[in-house]
C-alpha cells in the first residue's frame, strides 16, 4: 500500500463555493489578503477585472472567467455585471511571471530581532501570501508600492516590533526583458 | 530563373495574415488526417494568432494590405495591452493567443460602438483560452505527441477563430 503524503494544503473549494467566496470578498472590501482583485474602469464604463487568486490553481481560465462572473453578479448585481467586459482569474505565481505584481515584501531577519521567521512567515500567511511556489517560503506580492506598504503596516500591526524586519522590494525582469522593450 | 520562396513573399499585413490563416488551417487538417496530430496543432496554433492579430489591426484602422512590423505596430499593440490591464509575459510576447484574444476583446470594449456582444466576447476570451492552454511556438522543439482529444479541442477553437474571423 503506497504511503501518501499530501501536505498542508488548503482543500480545494468547488466551483459555487468559491464564487460565493469571491462574492463575499468583492462586498467586504478587505485591506489585505488573497484574492487581490484589481479593476480598471474605461471611459466608456466598461470594466476590466482581474482577479489574482491562488485557489484558482486547480482550474482552468475558462472556469475562472465564469466564477468571477457569477460572483459579480451575485455581489453587485446583473448591470454592473454587465459592464464587466473581460474577467480573468490567475494564481499569484502566474501574475508574477506575467509582470503584473512586480513589488515583494520579504524578511530580512537579523540576530537580535525581537521576532522570530516561523512569526514572521505566519503573519505572511495571514495577510495574503502565497505558497504555491514554495510551501515554506511564502511570498507576498503586489501591484504597486503603496498595496505593499499597506501590507507592510497590516504586518506591524499584527506583529508588534517587527518593522525593522520588512523589506520591500521590485522587480526589474531580466536582461532579456530590458533588451524586448 | 524563378523567385525564390522567400522573394516571393510579401510583406506581413492584415490579408496576408488572414489568407495564410486560411492556408495553414488546411495544412493542419491535412496533418491530423494523416497522424501528425502534434504538427497539426502547432499550425493551428497560427492560425488563431493570425485570426487574432488581423482582427485587432482592422479594428484600429490598419490598412488591410500596409505592412505590419514587430518594432513599429506589434511590440506597440503588446504594450498597450499591458497598459490596459492585460497579462502579457515576456516570453512569446507576440504569440500569445490568450492575451491577443482578451486584449482585442477590451480593446473592442472600450467603445461601446465597438464592442462585442456578450456572448461573443465571452466566446473569443473562452476560444483564446483554450489555445492558449494547448499551443505555445515553442511546440516545435518539442518530440511529444498530443493526444486526440487534445487535436479535438485545438482543431474547433481554430475553426471557430476562423469561422468568425469577419466578425472578430
Amino acid at each position: 500500500m503506497p504511503r501518501i503524503h499530501l501536505g498542508a494544503r488548503q482543500p480545494r473549494l468547488r466551483s459555487g463555493e468559491l464564487v460565493d467566496q469571491l462574492a463575499y470578498e468583492l462586498k467586504g472590501h478587505r485591506a489585505t489578503g488573497q484574492p487581490l482583485i484589481y479593476e480598471k474602469e474605461f471611459e466608456g464604463g466598461a470594466i476590466r477585472t482581474t482577479v489574482i487568486w491562488d485557489a484558482w490553481e486547480s482550474l482552468s481560465l475558462e472556469d475562472r472567467t465564469s466564477i468571477i462572473l457569477s460572483a459579480y453578479t451575485e455581489a453587485e448585481g446583473s448591470e454592473y455585471r454587465s459592464r464587466v467586459a473581460l474577467a480573468s482569474g490567475l494564481t499569484v505565481p502566474e501574475a508574477t511571471s506575467a509582470g503584473m505584481l512586480p513589488f515583494q515584501v520579504i524578511t530580512a531577519i537579523r540576530t537580535g530581532d525581537s521576532v522570530t521567521l516561523d512569526e514572521c512567515r505566519k503573519a505572511m500567511m495571514d495577510v495574503g501570501a502565497s505558497t504555491l511556489l514554495d510551501q515554506h517560503r511564502p511570498q507576498l506580492r503586489f501591484a504597486t508600492l503603496e498595496e505593499a506598504e499597506a501590507t507592510v503596516k497590516e504586518l506591524v500591526s499584527r506583529l508588534p516590533h517587527s518593522e525593522p524586519v520588512w523589506v520591500t522590494m521590485q522587480d526589474f525582469g531580466s536582461l532579456d526583458d530590458w533588451v524586448d522593450r | 530563373m524563378p523567385m525564390r520562396l522567400l522573394d516571393r513573399c510579401g510583406a506581413d499585413s492584415i490579408r496576408e495574415f488572414r489568407a495564410a490563416a486560411n492556408l495553414r488551417f488546411n495544412d493542419a487538417l491535412a496533418l491530423a488526417a494523416s497522424g501528425r496530430r502534434t504538427a497539426a496543432i502547432y499550425l493551428w496554433g497560427y492560425v488563431a494568432e493570425m485570426s487574432l492579430k488581423a482582427a485587432y489591426f482592422a479594428l484600429i484602422g490598419h490598412p488591410e494590405t500596409a505592412s505590419l512590423s514587430w518594432a513599429v505596430h506589434i511590440s506597440p499593440a503588446i504594450a498597450a495591452g499591458r497598459a490596459m490591464g492585460i497579462a502579457w509575459p515576456n516570453s512569446g510576447a507576440g504569440h500569445n493567443v490568450r492575451a491577443w484574444a482578451e486584449f482585442l476583446v477590451l480593446a473592442r470594449a472600450i467603445n461601446p460602438a465597438t464592442a462585442y456582444p456578450p456572448d461573443l466576447a465571452l466566446a473569443v476570451q473562452a476560444n483564446g483560452q483554450r489555445i492558449g492552454r494547448l499551443w505555445r511556438e515553442t511546440l516545435r522543439y518539442h518530440k511529444n505527441f498530443a493526444y486526440r482529444y487534445e487535436v479535438s479541442q485545438m482543431r474547433e477553437a481554430t475553426e471557430w477563430m476562423l469561422v468568425n474571423s469577419n466578425n472578430l
